[in-house]
Formats: structure tokens, C-alpha cells, sequence
């Protein structure tokens, strides 16, 4: 099943400005719409998704994309 | 009665500036540089405003780098760039009307060895294109010029010389402090590098700015520190500041430039009829909208300063960085006055909520007391 999802470029972006511009691009999608974060490896990658988790979105995949990590994100019901 | 008019020194904030502020210093305590929730909230505040203001400036928000003003935004710009050149010879051009921030800065750079040409201006203070062309080396790293003047509202064709750097490959800095929502401004249009804003002359906070700095410009730090803002400007950021910068770029309109320029030339008409021998400083046309500067006949300026601020109403002889200095103004002998006609200026200058009735009665207390004088 494929649903369309928004993408939202974070590579490059430091710690806590990647999380807060996630947080800003999903809080205007509407409640279980899909959006795919590229991110960097490190800080970010061990930062960003429990930031989103912790506003009530939900990490629904976290892979690997060269250097980097593609996050795939579903918006909350409460978020 | 409060008559102020003196918005190019800086601006009443505005209610929603003032509200943007309190809420966020209330509720984005944290440091936005630190990890944990209340960082983050902190850290989202700094990057919608950042995206404000990429937005109103048609820039991406990694290229805003958030300062303490436009002063340090000029600084930031013209020294950074110089350090990253690293050069030994390079060579900086300016213009003869730019703010002290800029004019300054250069000649820090120039006592380091660097070269500086100051490229003139006609009567009216505007560049031309031509001359700075003309005092581009094979060393120039760096053009600065700003957009509109501080003094004289002149706004110089940054267009048509950053085309002319970009083709040269200079690096183009320009100071739009003044011209900020007032007058349309791109940077891909203006053909700029780097361009310097600040938020207390739109209605916003003191002690906020932002350099633009278009991707891929080698631009060195001046402050050394915790590496924020892409390790371009360290300090912990001033998020109340920021989210009211922001707060003041929304609440600008467009529109506003049309009213404050009818309500600037019915000022200008009625001092003209009213006052006899006064003259106009600075272009007729090319003008930003809320700009007047006069030379008043056979008086100088201060004590007529003096009078209409004891009668509630404020204005400048010339910018506020320089009008407590004895020295005339750097700006109105680069447009050609004498010592003395410049000692006999005066800088009138309006904001968007600045009504007819305070223009008219301006005009009336300085036609009043020029003639009891």
C-alpha cells in the first residue's frame, strides 16, 4: 500500500533546529498524514525521532540512505 | 501632544511585536540550542521566525544567520568576508553614504592592510552602477552599497550593481536596514551575497538582526563560542527578540509604503509653502517612502530640534548614530553641502501610523517657530 507522504530535507541541519523544523513541517499536516525526513547520521538520527515520539507522532520506519537516514513519520491523532 | 518622527533612528514597537515577545520569553524559556522538549519549543520559535523572514526576503532559511542588529550584521559581512578571502592585497569598494557600521568596518579592514575605494555620489546621493565598476580591481573580494540611505532616503540601484558584481565574481553585501518591508526587495534580484536587516525600524525589538548569506559564501565568524548559527554567529540565540522580529515582518504591509509616501510629500509640500528657501536633500523620486531631509534657510537645525521637541514633537538632524556628534554628517557632504548646510539639515521621518493631522501639524510648529525665530 503507498499513501502520499510529504518530504522534508534535514540533512546538514544541527541539533535542535533539524527537530524543531520537523516538528513545525508536521504540526501542518493533518492527523495520520506520512512525512519522510532525510537525516543526518549521529545527533540527529538519535535525536530527532524521540523528539517527534514525544509530541505523540509516530517513527514508522528509520533506514538507511547513504550517509545519511531517510525517517519515515506519521502525525498523531493529538499532535 | 506626541508627534514621532523619527523612524529611521528607530520605531514604536507594535502590539503584536510586543505580545510575540512576552509570550515566547514566558514559554520558550530554554536555550534553543539544547536538546531536551523545552529547547526544542524554544528552538521551533527561532526557526519559524527564521522562515518569516527567508520567506519576506525570498531567501531559504539556512541562509539567515541571526545577529544582534544591523550594526553587527555589517560587520559580520564586510569583515567575515575579508578574513575568508584571506588575501593578502584584497580590496573592498563602498560607497561614500554608507551607514557608519559599514564605513567604519572598511576601515578597520583598511588599518589590516586591506585597500578600500569609496565610490562617490551625485547630488542626490545615488551610486552610479558605472562608477563602481570603474573601481573594481583584480583584487575586489567585496562591494558594499546599500539599499536606502539613513539620512537622505536615497535608494541606489543594488540591482543593476550586484548583477554587476555577480558577473565580475565580487561578492555583493548590501545594507537594507532602512528599507526593510518598506521598499519590494529580493536577494536573487538584488543579485546579493549577503544583505543585512534588523527588526527596531519595522516596528520590532532592539537588539535583533539577520544577515542574509546566500549558500556557498565564504564568510568567516567574528565571534568565537558555541558555534550557533552554523558556527557563523555564536551566543545564545535571543529568541524573544527573534519571535518579535517576526511578529514585526507580519505585520507589515505593503501598503503601508503608499500612505507613508503621500503623508511624507504632503509634509514636504506644506514646509515648501510655508517655509521660504527650503530645500530638499536627497532624490525627489528615488526615495525611500517615509524620508524627508530638509535644509532649512539661515538656520541651523539643533535649536529648531530643541523647540519642536519641547512641543512633543521628535525629529533628527541627521542619523542617529551620528546626530550627537559635532562633526557634520558624512552623508550630506558626500551629495555636495558645505559644513554649514549641513549643520542646517533636518532628517523628518514617518512611520506607517504616522496621520495626516501630525504631518499638518509639524509642518505648522516648524513653519511656526522658524518664523518667530
Amino acid at each position: 500500500m503507498s499513501r502520499s507522504e510529504e518530504t522534508l530535507d534535514l540533512a546538514g541541519i544541527p541539533c535542535p533546529a533539524n527537530a524543531a523544523r520537523a516538528l513545525i513541517a508536521i504540526e501542518g499536516l493533518p492527523s495520520g498524514a506520512l512525512l519522510r525526513i532525510s537525516l543526518d547520521d549521529g545527533e540527529p538520527i538519535q535525536n530527532v525521532p524521540p523528539a517527534l515520539e514525544e509530541q505523540g507522532h509516530a517513527v514508522v520506519e528509520k533506514v538507511r540512505a547513504g550517509a545519511g537516514w531517510q525517517v519515515l513519520v506519521r502525525k498523531g491523532d493529538q499532535a | 501632544m506626541e508627534i514621532y518622527l523619527d523612524n529611521a533612528a528607530t520605531t514604536k514597537p507594535a502590539p503584536a511585536v510586543l505580545r510575540a515577545m512576552s509570550e515566547c520569553a514566558r514559554r520558550c524559556y530554554g536555550n534553543p540550542a539544547s536538546l531536551h522538549r523545552l529547547g526544542v519549543e524554544a528552538a521551533k520559535a527561532v526557526e519559524r521566525s527564521r522562515r518569516a523572514l527567508a520567506e519576506a526576503l525570498g531567501a531559504e532559511p539556512d541562509e539567515i544567520v541571526f545577529t544582534s542588529g544591523g550594526t553587527e550584521s555589517n560587520n559580520l559581512a564586510i569583515k567575515g568576508a575579508a578574513r575568508a578571502a584571506g588575501k593578502r592585497g584584497a580590496h573592498v569598494v563602498i560607497s561614500a553614504v554608507e551607514h557608519p557600521s559599514v564605513a567604519a568596518a572598511a576601515q578597520s579592514l583598511e588599518e589590516r592592510g586591506v585597500r578600500v575605494s569609496k565610490v562617490g555620489v551625485d547630488c542626490t546621493g545615488i551610486v552610479d552602477p558605472a562608477a563602481v565598476a570603474r573601481a573594481i580591481r583584480p583584487a575586489t573580494i567585496l562591494v558594499s552599497v546599500m539599499h536606502a540611505n539613513h539620512e537622505i532616503g536615497a535608494v541606489e540601484p543594488v540591482s543593476e550593481i550586484g548583477r554587476l558584481c555577480r558577473r565580475h565574481g565580487i561578492l555583493f553585501h548590501c545594507d537594507a536596514c532602512q528599507s526593510f518591508t518598506k521598499e519590494p526587495l529580493d536577494v536573487a534580484k538584488a543579485h546579493a551575497d549577503m544583505l543585512s536587516v534588523n527588526a527596531h525600524k519595522l516596528h520590532g525589538p532592539r537588539g535583533i538582526g539577520a544577515l542574509y548569506v546566500r549558500r556557498g559564501t565564504a564568510l568567516s565568524a567574528l565571534l568565537d563560542g558555541g558555534g550557533q548559527e552554523g558556527g557563523r554567529r555564536s551566543g545564545t540565540l535571543n529568541t524573544p527578540a527573534i519571535a518579535g522580529f517576526a511578529a514585526a515582518i507580519e505585520a507589515s504591509d505593503p501598503r503601508d509604503a503608499l500612505a507613508m509616501r503621500r503623508l511624507r510629500d504632503r509634509l514636504w509640500n506644506a514646509l515648501r509653502r510655508a517655509v521660504p528657501g527650503i530645500r530638499l536633500n536627497g532624490p525627489r523620486s528615488a526615495r525611500l517612502c517615509n524620508n524627508l531631509n530638509v535644509i532649512l534657510p539661515g538656520t541651523e537645525s539643533k535649536p529648531l530640534l530643541q523647540k519642536l521637541s519641547a512641543a512633543g514633537i521628535y525629529a533628527s538632524a541627521g542619523s542617529a548614530c551620528s546626530s550627537a556628534k559635532t562633526e557634520p554628517s558624512a552623508v550630506l557632504l558626500a551629495i555636495g553641502l558645505s559644513p554649514q548646510e549641513a549643520a542646517r539639515s533636518m532628517r523628518l521621518s514617518l512611520s506607517r501610523w504616522t496621520t495626516q493631522a501630525e504631518v499638518d501639524a509639524a509642518a505648522r510648529a516648524i513653519s511656526r517657530i522658524l518664523g518667530g525665530s
